[in-house]
């Protein structure tokens, strides 16, 4: 578990750059936070750092934008706004099956919590991203749930939690 | 030439039938089927939702529309069909449905970029000097197009992060006003401006208004709003129609002054605005008044003309097609594509 402040946009712009050399591929990054918390500016230092050249727009109206990315093994950057999804079928009918777990891809979804229950990405998370181990762990409900959400789940995952403090001060949580 | 257009690119299914005769445009039908209210309960356009009532709608739209139109099938000549930019699940409804009509009825079909549609619903009945600037903005989309031709054109400008159209959507959401937030937010910044009592005015930014290059952001300026909402004590109807107010000029400089540099840096002779924001009254105005004051000429669409429409979509077609009409087997070539990009 890793968590920072940052001061500016600018700062948690530079922070996520930092964060992307860290990226190998085919990890999927579940943004939580609310309106104004940073998880535009995140993902603008992120597809710079992966070498994203196109200008990184709201993806809220197409819901899903994706862009040619150049950095090791990672040639494209997903990325998805589900605040309008109600669930993973929703995922799979936008196309973003073809990109989550795409190992030359990252992928970055905003208000994943709207897909993925937080619930259910604690505990794999939690589990080391150990897909059978957590699937064991599960209770009959929460099997339920997951079963919904299986076929485009994300199996190497990250959650990073975004929080407003004062000012232009913000809280990311990064858990892995 | 006759058009059978149709569009389904976000919430409205739309069907129009275009005619010229003697060289004279005619929209001589334009159905638009909205689904504002069913997506009004969930905050903002429910892809799956949408795309079950596209499939539900299109076929009695397009029916009606050629009703009304008094055109047969044998009588069109070309069908035109929104491809992008816009919903994945929405746009495919009409792509589809324009792909099967014209291998069904031997009609070749075109894909049209719902940017320049926008922008092209100015050619109706208007006598356009060249080059334009258009500014197009919706929910999806801020952009400035200089326009050379009627079938020429480039962006030159464009927003850096959210749409006008989305930061009003967001604004209203912090200031718990319900979606779609433009009619709102400009409904109650009117009543704000009209008050007798003195309005408050909220100072928000006027994010890149400085810059050098003719781009706009507007996250930031949300932004700006929910830390004034932090700070301040929004009290009753009143503090809120003033911060509408404020929140909605901001806006509208940025977009004036924009545009205006854009227009003179590239010898307008005619300055157009279009989209769904083109219908906010505001903005009309003050970009009116600036575009006379350097002396050229202004269009904006008629207000059926500025929200989606399948008309718009006849309309840029008819100038594509006068140019190079599409071969039969055209639509082969047509894929809906959400991040359809004009360049």
């Amino acid at each position: 578990m890793n968590k920072i402040i940052t001061n500016s946009e600018k700062e948690t712009y530079q922070f996520a750059k930092d964060f992307s050399a860290k990226l190998k591929g085919g990890e999927t990054l579940c943004l939580i936070g609310d309106l104004g918390a940073g998880k535009t500016a995140f993902t603008k230092g992120l597809a710079s750092g992966l070498g994203v050249e196109k200008i990184i727009t709201s993806p809220t109206f197409v819901l899903m934008k994706n862009y040619l990315a150049n950095f090791g093994h990672i040639d494209k950057l997903a990325h998805i706004d589900a605040y309008r999804l109600s669930n993973g079928k929703d995922l799979e009918v936008i196309g973003a099956s073809d990109y989550i777990n795409d190992k030359n891809c990252v992928t970055v979804i905003e208000w994943a919590d709207r897909v993925y229950p937080v619930k259910l990405l604690d505990k794999y998370i939690k589990l080391n991203c150990h897909l059978e181990k957590f699937i064991e762990n599960l209770t009959s409900e929460e099997l339920e749930i997951f079963n919904r959400v299986r076929d485009i789940w994300p199996k190497d995952c990250l959650e990073i939690n975004f929080k407003s403090l004062e000012g232009d001060e913000r809280e990311i949580e990064i858990k892995k | 030439m006759n058009i059978l257009a149709i569009e389904s690119s976000c919430d409205e299914t739309s069907a129009a039938v275009i005619k010229e005769i003697n060289g004279v445009l005619n929209v001589a039908s334009n159905i638009v089927s909205s689904q504002i209210d069913i997506h009004k309960v969930y905050g903002g356009v429910v892809p799956e939702v949408a795309a079950r009532h596209h499939v539900k709608n299109i076929i009695p739209v397009i029916m009606e529309a050629m009703e009304i139109g008094k055109i047969s099938q044998e009588e069109i000549d070309l069908i035109a069909v929104t491809s992008g930019p816009g919903l994945i699940t929405s746009l495919i409804v009409g792509v589809e449905t324009a792909k099967s009509l014209g291998v069904a009825w031997q009609k070749p079909v075109l894909q049209i970029n719902h940017m320049y549609a926008h922008l092209a619903a100015n050619f109706l009945n208007n006598q356009i000097n060249f080059p334009a600037l258009a500014l197009v903005v919706s929910g999806g989309h801020t952009e400035l197009i200089l326009i050379e031709d009627y079938n020429k054109f480039k962006k030159i400008g464009q927003t850096v992060d959210d749409a006008a159209g989305e930061a009003f959507d967001k604004v209203a959401k912090l200031l718990g006003l319900g979606y779609p937030g433009g009619p709102v937010i400009s409904a109650r910044a009117e009543i704000s401006r009209k008050s007798k009592v003195e309005s408050r005015k909220f100072d928000l930014p006027r994010p890149m208004i400085g810059s050098g290059d003719f781009n706009f952001s507007f996250s930031g300026l949300k932004t700006a709003v929910l830390y004034k909402l932090k700070e301040i004590d929004i009290k009753n109807d009143q503090d809120i129609n003033d911060m509408c107010a404020s929140f909605e000029q901001a806006v509208v400089d940025v977009l004036v002054k924009k545009t205006i540099k854009a227009a003179k840096n590239f010898s307008a002779k005619t300055v157009f605005m279009a989209g769904g924001v083109a219908a906010n009254k505001k903005l009309r105005y003050e970009l009116e008044q600036a575009v006379k004051n350097i002396g050229l000429d202004f269009f904006v669409p008629e207000f059926k003309y500025c929200t989606d429409n399948a008309g718009m979509i006849g309309i840029a077609a008819y100038y594509l097609a006068k140019e190079k009409m599409p071969d039969m087997d055209n639509w082969k070539n047509i894929k809906a594509d959400p991040n359809w990009e004009l360049e």
